[in-house]
């Protein structure tokens, strides 16, 4: 029974994607065409930026671009016709984009990497910055402390984001109660809160109640305010996925409803529920303005 | 839906036993606890904004004066509130068709293989911490931004928004807006990404059949059907720009006037980094209530934005099913 739907499904699967992409079929000369067309312009604008004396940037914006999608559009014009000229279009503005963003991306990664791997080494990861100014050579000092710092109140963070999160995916999907719309409309409307705002609230609470000081544990509290919503609706998918199947033998076997969860539902889910975790620790652990307001003062105390 | 429905049948047959009604309590009451948050915040920061207008009046919102030490104190916030919004729509001004663009490629365009490989590495720029960002920005893109927005003034500058007087092409809005844009760029794909691939196949298949060319197709069919999804995304990206703090702190300059339109003058405005960057150099309890309001009217904002965002997104979300 259960080969046969698995079989089925991946025959649907398979037709589907055969099915889906019929764009996908084109001409051999469109190819050649559109390799021309990306030789022809590129060359030109090579030898513009050898032979001229016209800024980078511009050649790039005003000369590359507007004539690569002229020449796509002619290319296409040439080959398929006039209705193709918008395709070639939409074809070169989207490359133009990937390109712009991968662009992006290779740059920081790229200049984090080739600016700060002289300074990298295993001290560097241990050793704190007491007695520690510009003019010390690299052998010395590091950013341990900042290092401790980060697993504290990450750590302290994911104890209480983790379980109130996890729990908040509890009860969307195994508890069902009334309230489930209105929960993850919440959960939502919290991932959209700025850092600088958790900062400040968890600054209000200790200025206003006293009850704790500027401390790791404050930057905890609001680092847990972020994470929250990212484990709570990771873990709510991750759940999701869980067959009722499971649900209704462990409930058919006599186990009650809170034992059907802990001991069946959540193990099911246990890789799911740690990427949910992790996705939570990455969204925090790069933050910097929550801190920046309740940790103020803890600089000269440590 | 019937199977969720004997499902919660089931759940509440259950519900008999003692453990599981404690479980039961414990677990609705850490599933409120997101609401306990934003009414929390919008409590604490919205009491503490009190003082500012029992003392500035509604001149809080609409100048834009800081001046602490004077008597009275004169405090504003609106320059910066349009400053954010400024930067914001300078960010989507690069952001929005160039996610559009990317999620088209990795739709409808790249091979499998690209595309995925494409997806992870936007995810991947998701994942860059604002504060790299900023450094990155700082660092790397002042240089070349300098000189993109010096060529902008030379060859353009009669364009009222490519003005600049002072000289100096640093600390601008457009610098601020283009790095926003870059950290909304993988936001918005995301979203775009998920809408247009979910536009159903038989469409598609229906578009070509009677003649579209990629194109039309996208025109007529892809785009006005994840109209509603990609205005969430945008949106979402929207509320993530007005909330950036420490990426803009380090690359706008913040002065207390109105920079209206010349996104190349050095200069310009944004609540939140208004708040992180005044907040070493508090004056007194006073200016600390000050910043306390101007991030109550961050949360406000921030959180319509959000919610408008998330109720078009689910909205989409449930007709797509």
């Amino acid at each position: 029974m259960s080969t046969q739907t698995l079989d089925q499904s991946r025959l649907t699967e398979l037709s589907e994607q055969q099915l889906q992409r019929p764009w996908r079929k084109k001409p051999r000369k469109f190819t050649l065409s559109v390799i021309l067309a990306v030789i022809i312009p590129a060359a030109i604008v090579a030898a513009l930026f050898v032979y001229s004396d016209i800024p980078g940037v511009i050649v790039l914006v005003v000369i590359y671009f507007p004539l690569q999608a002229i020449a796509a559009g002619i290319s296409a014009w040439l080959t398929r016709g006039t209705r193709s000229i918008g395709d070639s279009f939409i074809i070169v503005t989207a490359l133009g984009a990937t390109v712009f963003s991968l662009v992006v991306l290779v740059s920081v990664l790229g200049s984090l990497i080739l600016r700060g791997f002289r300074a990298l080494s295993a001290h560097f990861l241990y050793q704190n910055s007491v007695y520690i100014n510009p003019s010390t050579p690299l052998e010395y000092g590091g950013i341990g402390h900042a290092m401790l710092g980060t697993f504290l109140i990450v750590g302290i963070a994911s104890l209480i984001a983790v379980p109130v999160g996890i729990a908040t995916a509890v009860y969307i999907t195994e508890v069902r109660g009334r309230a489930v719309p209105y929960v993850r409309f919440f959960v939502q409307a919290m991932s959209g809160v700025p850092s600088v705002v958790a900062g400040l609230f968890i600054l209000t609470i200790a200025v206003s109640t006293g009850l704790f000081n500027q401390s790791a544990f404050a930057g905890g509290i609001a680092y847990a305010i972020l994470m929250l919503p990212t484990v709570a609706r990771t873990a709510e998918e991750v759940l999701k996925l869980i067959p009722d199947e499971l649900r209704m033998g462990a409930l058919a076997l006599g186990s009650t409803r809170a034992r059907t969860v802990l001991k069946v539902v959540i193990p099911a889910a246990r890789t799911g529920i740690i990427t949910a975790i992790l996705l939570g620790v990455a969204r925090v652990i790069g933050e910097t303005a929550p801190l920046l307001l309740p940790l103020v003062t803890t600089m000269e105390l440590f | 839906m019937s199977q969720t429905e004997a499902m919660r049948d089931l759940h509440s047959a259950a519900t008999s036993h003692r453990g599981d009604r404690v479980f039961n309590r414990i677990v609705t009451a850490a599933a409120f606890t997101s609401l306990v948050v934003l009414a929390g915040i919008a409590i604490f920061l919205g009491f503490q904004a009190i003082p500012a207008f029992q003392t500035q009046g509604i001149a809080f919102l609409t100048t834009t004066d800081w001046d602490i030490n004077t008597d009275p104190p004169t405090a504003g916030i609106w320059g910066m509130l349009y400053g954010s919004v400024l930067l914001a729509v300078i960010g989507l001004f690069i952001a929005v068709p160039a996610s559009l663009l990317l999620s088209i490629f990795i739709v409808f365009l790249a091979p499998q293989k690209v595309a995925k490989t494409l997806t992870n590495l936007i995810d991947l720029m998701a994942a860059i911490p604002s504060v790299i960002l900023g450094l990155w920005a700082f660092y790397i893109l002042n240089p070349p931004a300098d000189e993109w927005q010096r060529l902008l003034n030379q060859y353009l500058g009669w364009i009222p928004i490519f003005q600049n007087d002072s000289g100096n092409f640093l600390g601008t809005p457009f610098i601020a807006g283009f790095v926003l844009a870059i950290m909304m760029i993988p936001i918005v794909t995301s979203v775009t990404r998920e809408v247009l691939g979910r536009t159903p196949p038989d469409l598609i298949n229906a578009a070509e059949s009677l003649g579209c060319s990629l194109y039309t197709m996208l025109r007529y069919v892809a785009l006005p059907y994840g109209r509603g999804g990609i205005i969430g995304g945008v949106m979402l990206g929207l509320g993530r720009a007005l909330g950036e703090t420490i990426a803009v702190f380090f690359v706008l300059k913040v002065v207390f006037e109105t920079n209206w339109y010349k996104i190349i003058e050095s200069g310009g405005g944004s609540v939140a980094t208004l708040i992180v960057g005044r907040f070493g150099e508090v004056t007194g309890p006073f200016e600390l209530q000050l910043l306390l309001a101007a991030g109550f009217f961050l949360f406000i904002g921030t959180l319509v934005v959000n919610v408008i965002a998330n109720l078009i997104v689910n909205r989409t979300g449930r007709l797509q099913k």
